[in-house]
């Protein structure tokens, strides 16, 4: 859309717009990364308030995802559904978040029930609107109710305003409306800058995994950029409750706004970590240079990089989209940070790229991404090889307001079971769902944002689509169940972990659903063969997801933690922890707060949350063993032709590891076998695990251990007791 | 007979540090390789040749994707 | 292009150049407020003087675009855009970017040549270059 375009639209929201309530506040002062305050808005009925966030609410809590979840505990029943108005979303950047010296300080944690898992969702974004909306007097914002017309909610930091305003017409797609919005409130070009937009799209309306895209306005290019709070379903709740899009605007940003207690110690580590970035993240990770794309090679050569529903790990046209052909094709020479201070810059972006289909056909924009999810699971995982399809599947995810992460893995299953006669061109209205098929997967995505055609089936994610399959079209279960990458009802991100159990449990034990943000263990188990036994396993399943929750209470990026090391890191204990890293977080977070912990107290604050998280899970119905259950392609071959793929890899596994002959035994004996084998373990790491973690055997924290933790909340004692004697 | 990380692999004579991840397709670009406990830096994995029952590790250092 | 061009094998560490900077700037005596710095110990780096060289490359480095190249060919920091990231402090090449606990932005060399004219042995002077 050219400017005198947008201009006009703009002009006619002007008109159209009627503002439904106006809330006047004093912005109060943030004092040591804290402001105290939380907006509390009511869309239903238009309140509009200003809570305290009470001293032993942040002592249990902290901040950020913490304090989304107990606001969210305090809102829903076990009955609630994530369409209900009672449902909140909650953002909150934490304490940390908001400073501008060390890098990956500006992340925004989304709590929410979810649409396709039922239960409590979190999702961690980049974009400059957590730490406005902190700035502007808020440690998060707590949104209730449901609209009876599109809304817009805006936050003026400054003046200390806000609105919220009915917007019956314009653009709901985010690469349009973020623009839009932002022009609206911008009283000039230059405070463009000091705006954020959070919005999703039409897809987000008519699928079960829409996102949240939270805009940060990029000085060079002059656009809004989009990062997504991808997982979940989200999206969909903000579309569902009619909310069309959030601003705040905050001019003023300063080094010094999160007002902390010692800056001079923030300064420090801050320089210090740019300097290591300088010097080393070209012989690392190259994320400057190309983001978490520079995984894709990595992925294939250690065969785990999804292809083909998870089948296999590693594809002989992998080359073709790995990080090599997409540097070519994003902006090289300005890396960019999705907030101040971010020197790790792992955003890019591909500009004037030319749509090819779609509603935009033609036009010329700018692309978030791609990262390595995004390659894997609309790429690889569907047998396209193509970089061009990735990036307009890119661009049309974002804007339209779902993640690619379900999308690839829902479209991946989708396309299996088409290959195998279960879905066919009657239920798909004609689309050719092969692997590989990209005008087809592209035809799906547009359907789901019209909400028309099998975009409607396709746009329930990989649970509902079983249960469909199985109920009205007499599928095979067993099957479905195995090939379904899913569990509790999220859809799982982008690695084979077939051959590693650790990584099988960091998938399926995960609070949340299968995403990597707890665990990622693969080298560690699998590669280095460092954690052998279920004890070393188990060890390692509590100590990382506990240690990386902590991001998410402080409003922190965990990427600057170990996609960058210490040129002396190999000579450390514990290098898989990068110790010398923690020990900035320790510092970072005393400096914020001028309160005085160590490396135990920092694995104690995510504890307490983490377990929360569980026992809030049970609270919903969920939360006990009966749901950590892995599907069996996450875990070992499905098929004759999977096994046969790495046939001598899964025959020396039953020679060496089940004791069985495989000379002797059938292909699909030898998959039995192996399966039967690997639940066994798999069974045996649970128990592992849930005993280091303090929890019974049905995967129920103790009430000792919330006692301990000081989160002995009495509904929380309560719900312990009552599933303990079951 | 080579042990990397624990396991059992073939030996090939004269065959140094950077075949043998080359081998492995250990194209990570952060390794921490040790021969019998002694650490090798990236720069000299060319001209580091393996012997026979050698005792190798190599850490890929990292616990988050 | 104006810079401050050095000659290390003239300078005989007085340092007088810092004052006069830190004077000359901010109306200090503090000598660790100069964007100059002059080395008793050549150190690893094996420099003895260190100042900007108006390279530019803090201007790409900058994502505030708070850093611009002036007409006369000086780098300079426009302080009302600057977030005090300190990336431009990071990644300059010659690590000639200066902070100080007093100041949450950065400063640097604005090649003023007033150090220059308190340097007794002209180890420092101010060049022009296209
Ligand atoms: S590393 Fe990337 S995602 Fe993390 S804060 Fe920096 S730019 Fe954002
Ligand atoms: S401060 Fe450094 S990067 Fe900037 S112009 Fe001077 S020498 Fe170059
Ligand atoms: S410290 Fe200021 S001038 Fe330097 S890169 Fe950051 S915003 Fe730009």
């Amino acid at each position: 859309m050219d400017t005198t375009d947008r201009k006009d639209s703009v002009a006619k929201i002007k008109e159209a717009h009627r503002l439904l309530k106006r809330y006047e506040y004093t912005p109060q002062k943030i004092q040591r990364g804290y402001t105290n305050k939380t907006l509390y808005i009511n869309i239903s009925d238009n309140t509009i308030k200003s809570k305290d966030v009470p001293e032993e609410i942040k002592d249990k809590f902290t901040g950020g995802k913490g304090l989304g979840l107990w606001y969210l505990w305090n809102s829903v029943t076990k009955d609630t559904k994530w369409d209900d108005p009672e449902n909140e979303i909650i953002i909150s950047p934490g304490p940390v978040g908001g400073i501008t010296q060390y890098p990956g300080a500006g992340k925004s944690l989304v709590v929410s029930l979810s649409p396709t898992t039922g239960s409590v969702m979190d999702s961690n974004v980049g974009g400059h609107f957590g730490p406005l909306m902190k700035f502007s007097g808020w440690d998060a914002l707590e949104i209730q109710g449901k609209a009876k017309e599109d809304i817009i909610i805006y936050i003026d930091g400054n003046k200390g305003i806000v609105e919220i305003y009915e917007v019956p017409i314009g653009p709901v797609n985010s690469h349009i409306l973020a623009e839009e919005v932002t022009e609206f409130f911008a009283e000039s070009e230059e405070e463009k800058r000091n705006i954020s937009v959070i919005s999703a799209g039409e897809a987000a309306e008519h699928t079960l995994f829409g996102v949240l895209n939270f805009s940060f306005y990029d000085r060079r290019k002059k656009v809004q950029r989009l990062k997504q709070a991808g997982r979940g379903g989200i999206g969909t709740v903000f579309r569902n409750k009619k909310i069309k899009a959030i601003a705040v605007k905050y001019n003023g940003v300063k080094g010094d706004s999160n007002n902390p207690a010692d800056i001079d110690t923030i300064r420090k580590l801050g320089l210090k970590l740019h300097k290591e970035i300088k010097e080393h993240d070209k012989d690392q990770c190259r994320m400057r240079e190309i983001g978490t794309a520079h995984l894709v090679e990595i992925m294939d050569d250690y065969d785990l990089l999804p292809v083909h529903n998870f089948k296999y790990g590693s594809h002989e046209e992998a080359y073709k989209i790995d990080s090599k052909v997409l540097a070519k094709k994003v902006v090289q020479g300005s890396p960019d940070g999705c907030w101040h201070g971010c020197s790790m810059s792992c955003a890019k972006a591909v500009q004037d790229y030319e749509l090819k289909t779609g509603p935009y056909k033609g036009h010329k924009v700018v692309v978030d991404g791609p990262e390595y999810e995004t390659v894997a699971g609309v790429g690889s995982n569907c047998g396209i090889f193509d970089p061009d399809y990735i990036i307009e599947c890119n661009f049309y995810c974002d804007t339209y307001g779902i993640d690619t992460i379900s999308f690839g893995t829902t479209m991946a299953f989708l396309m299996e079971c088409y290959e195998n006669n279960i879905l066919n061109k009657e239920i798909t209205g004609g689309i050719e769902l092969n692997f590989g098929n990209k005008d087809a997967a592209m035809e799906v995505l547009h359907q789901m944002a019209k909400g028309t055609g099998f975009g409607k089936i396709a746009g329930l994610g990989v649970r509902r689509i079983k249960n469909l399959l199985i109920e009205k079209y007499g599928a095979d279960p067993k099957f479905l169940n195995d090939i379904g990458m899913e569990v509790k009802g999220l859809e799982y991100s982008q690695y084979v972990s077939k051959e590693s159990l650790a990584q099988q449990g960091g998938y399926a034990l995960a609070n949340k659903g299968p995403q990597h943000d707890e665990a990622w263990l693969i080298f560690m188990d699998m590669v280095n063969n460092q954690i052998p036994t279920f004890e070393d396993k188990a060890e390692a399943l509590h100590y990382f997801p506990i240690f990386r929750t902590w991001f998410g209470l402080n409003g922190l990026c965990k990427l600057p933690w170990n996609d960058i090391e210490p040129p002396d890191n190999h000579l450390t204990d514990e290098p898989a922890k990068v110790p010398e890293h923690v020990e900035n977080y320790v510092q970072l977070f005393n400096s914020v707060t001028g309160k005085n912990i160590d490396k135990e107290e920092m694995i104690l604050q995510s504890e307490r949350v983490y377990n929360f998280q569980r026992v809030f899970n049970l609270k919903m119905g969920f939360g006990t063993r009966e749901h950590d259950i892995p599907p069996y392609r996450s875990m070992g071959p499905v098929t004759e032709e999977e096994y046969l793929s790495r046939q001598e890899r899964y025959d020396k596994q039953l020679k060496e590891l089940v004791g069985v002959n495989p000379e002797k035994m059938s292909t699909a004996e030898k998959i039995e076998a192996l399966r039967e084998y690997k639940y066994k373990q798999y069974d045996k790491l649970v128990d592992a695990v849930y005993k280091r973690r303090g929890w019974n055997k049905n995967g129920i924290p103790t009430v000792e251990l919330m006692k301990k933790l000081g989160m002995d909340f009495p509904e929380v004692i309560k719900l312990i007791e009552e599933h303990s004697s079951e | 007979m080579i042990r990397v990380n624990q396991r059992d692999m073939d030996f090939r004579e004269g065959m140094t540090v950077k075949n043998l991840l080359e081998d492995l397709k250990y194209s990570f670009p952060n390794l921490i390789v040790r021969i019998n406990g002694e650490y090798i830096p990236r720069e000299s994995y060319e001209k580091t040749v393996i012997k026979d029952n050698d005792d190798i590790s190599i850490i890929h250092p990292i616990a988050g994707g | 292009m104006k810079f401050l061009q050095k000659d290390e094998t003239l300078c005989i560490q007085c340092h007088a150049c810092e004052s006069t900077c830190a004077q000359a700037f901010f109306k200090s005596d503090d000598r660790t407020k100069s964007s100059i710095k002059i080395f008793d110990d050549p150190g690893e780096r094996n420099e003895i003087i260190n100042v900007c060289n108006q390279c530019g490359e803090c201007i790409s480095i900058c994502p505030e675009l708070a850093i611009y190249r002036a007409k006369n060919g000086v780098v300079m920091i426009d302080k009302k855009k600057c977030v005090g990231c300190l990336m431009c402090v990071g990644f300059c090449p010659t690590l000639s970017m200066r902070i100080h606990k007093d100041f949450l932005e950065p400063f640097k060399c604005i090649a003023c040549g007033q150090c220059a004219k308190q340097c007794p042995t002209k180890a420092i002077e101010i060049k022009h270059i296209d």
